[in-house]
């Protein structure tokens, strides 16, 4: 598997933490003041590891994401990638939007869609073979030279991934990727990525709604609740791997987790 | 195959009311159903291109509107996706300036005619006074709807894989603003045409317009109607042409598709 090569920037650095977030706040130009959207979080991923946000909506969990992919400044406290503070968007961390129609590039076809975070640094040749690699990662490469708008809601997704994972990022940022999509498009989504993780080693911040999903996908799931929001409980989950559709979901475990995060949730909102 | 798809793509129907509407025509003329001077019949406009291409003057009059038409689209191009960039991109510009904009684009470029005939007398200047102002204005608005246009997205899409301004103007709102860029430019080829005409007609007695003109006062309708035809021939080849160079340059866009 080619796509694991070069990867070797990233596992140099597997020592610390990928990324860390130290009391994080964020506030937004409100009527005569400043509204406090997030406040204190702090939290930190390790290289590899999938994290997901879960949260109700109006906690601040894209605000939170757009923090760390450096889209949005904060008002106090840092973001760091391998231990470096950030300031604007930052080399090794790649954002992946939940509106796939709107993020692709409508005027690009497929491939050239997922060369566009790399084809300015790199050449010709290697361009090609990581989009390659890429496509093939998500399972798209016969749809190469088909436009976006020529692709199923989840094939564009797909590609949105591709073009993230073609710039072999050290951190995934991603914003609820399957919110819109069906619930069989979304498991074979929510499969792939455990496997996409699982070959390139990235570490995974995943934002979404969805408790089952949180829980089916992370290694830790934090916790997003009030307003401003704050990461209130952060729970390990210790489901075996691989994870799988079926059984995963049937284990006595996975229905344990999904009540105490609900609970986690519910205990201020309920 | 090309053949074949060529002949699929006639409008069969349509070339078949166009011919039938010659055919009538003719036929009310020579039964004398019609019996009006100055309505020649299509056999005696036919003989009148005949006629001009045999003395060598439809070329030059061609020749000098066409020249017109690309120096006042050229302009109109170069100066509207400029400022339209300008326009798009800059808040505090467009503040200052849509005012303007709004009270000078629905004045009829014709009515700048005297002013550019006390300026430059008769001649091209004056031909593109009246020329080039309202051609100016799809470009330019389309250009700044386009650009103003772009989705907030992509702005984050090129900030997350880090694109400089330079990089983002070229890679995302250029080519996002295309499309309806090229819906004005090919309104403003459309206007320079019908303008250029008119702008002969009245200040500058040279070209096609005054051609008309010419050949009316000579009470030669059947040439008169030929210079009319030839008008309508350019139109219909302009935009054709001007389809078919989109669609080459931007494959990709859906829009030009079958337009």
């Amino acid at each position: 598997m080619t796509s694991t090569e070069g990867r070797s920037g990233a596992d140099e650095k597997a020592a610390g933490p990928a990324f860390e977030c130290r009391s994080v706040t964020v506030e937004f130009p409100h009527k005569f003041g400043r509204k406090r959207i997030i406040e204190d979080i702090s939290f930190l991923v390790r290289s590899g590891e999938f994290l997901t946000i879960v949260g109700p909506s109006g906690t601040g969990k894209t605000t939170l994401l757009r923090a760390m992919g450096g889209l949005t400044p904060t008002a106090s406290g840092s973001v760091l990638v391998h231990g470096k503070e950030l300031d604007g968007p930052p080399e090794d961390v790649v954002i992946v939007f939940q509106d796939y129609s709107n993020a692709l590039l409508q005027w690009r076809t497929i491939a050239a869609n997922v060369a566009f975070g790399i084809e300015r640094t790199l050449e010709r040749r290697e361009t090609e073979q990581r989009v390659h690699d890429a496509l093939a990662l998500v399972g798209l490469e016969k749809n190469a030279d088909d436009y976006p708008w020529q692709l199923s809601g989840g094939m564009q997704q797909r590609v949105q991934i591709a073009r993230a994972l073609a710039l072999r990022p050290a951190v995934m940022l991603m914003d609820e990727p399957f919110a819109a999509l069906d619930a069989m498009t979304k498991a074979s989504m929510q499969d792939e990525l455990l496997r996409v993780r699982d070959r390139t080693r990235t570490s995974f911040v995943f934002i979404t709604h969805d408790i089952e999903e949180a829980v089916y996908l992370g290694d830790r799931i934090a916790v997003l609740t009030g307003s401003p929001g704050r990461i209130d409980r952060i729970f390990e989950i210790g489901l075996p791997a691989p994870r799988d559709q079926l059984t995963t979901r049937q284990l006595p475990k996975f229905l344990e987790y999904r009540y105490a995060v609900h609970q986690a949730i519910g205990r201020i909102h309920g | 195959m090309d053949r074949d798809r060529f002949i699929a793509g006639i409008n069969w129907p349509g070339t078949a009311v166009l011919v039938f509407v010659g055919l009538a025509w003719e036929a009310a003329v020579r039964t004398g159903l019609l019996e009006y001077e100055y309505l020649p019949a299509p056999s005696t406009i036919a003989l009148g291109f005949g006629e001009l291409a045999s003395q060598g003057i439809l070329a030059p009059d061609i020749a000098h509107t066409l020249i017109s038409v690309a120096i006042a689209w050229a302009v109109a191009i170069v100066l509207g996706i400029s400022l339209g960039f300008l326009l798009g991109l800059s808040p505090v510009a467009r503040r200052y300036s849509l005012a303007s904009i709004e009270i000078l684009r629905p004045m009829p470029g014709v009515a700048f005619a005297p002013v550019g005939l006390l300026l430059f007398g008769f001649s091209l200047k004056t031909e593109m006074v009246v020329t080039i102002l309202p051609v100016l204005w799809p470009v330019l608005v389309n250009t700044i709807g386009g650009v103003t246009g772009v989705h907030q997205r992509l702005y984050d899409v090129g900030r997350t894989f880090r694109l400089g301004r330079r990089d983002t103007i070229l890679r995302i709102i250029l080519p996002a603003a295309m499309p309806p860029i090229i819906v004005g430019a090919r309104i403003s080829l459309g206007l320079a045409l019908v303008l250029a005409v008119v702008a002969e007609m009245v200040g500058n007695p040279e070209g096609l317009g005054y051609a008309i003109v010419r050949e009316q006062q000579a009470l030669r309708p059947d040439l008169m109607f030929a210079y009319i035809v030839t008008v309508g021939v350019i139109g219909i080849v302009l935009n054709a042409g001007m389809l078919a160079l989109a669609k080459a340059s931007f494959p990709s866009a859906r829009q030009l598709r079958g337009g």
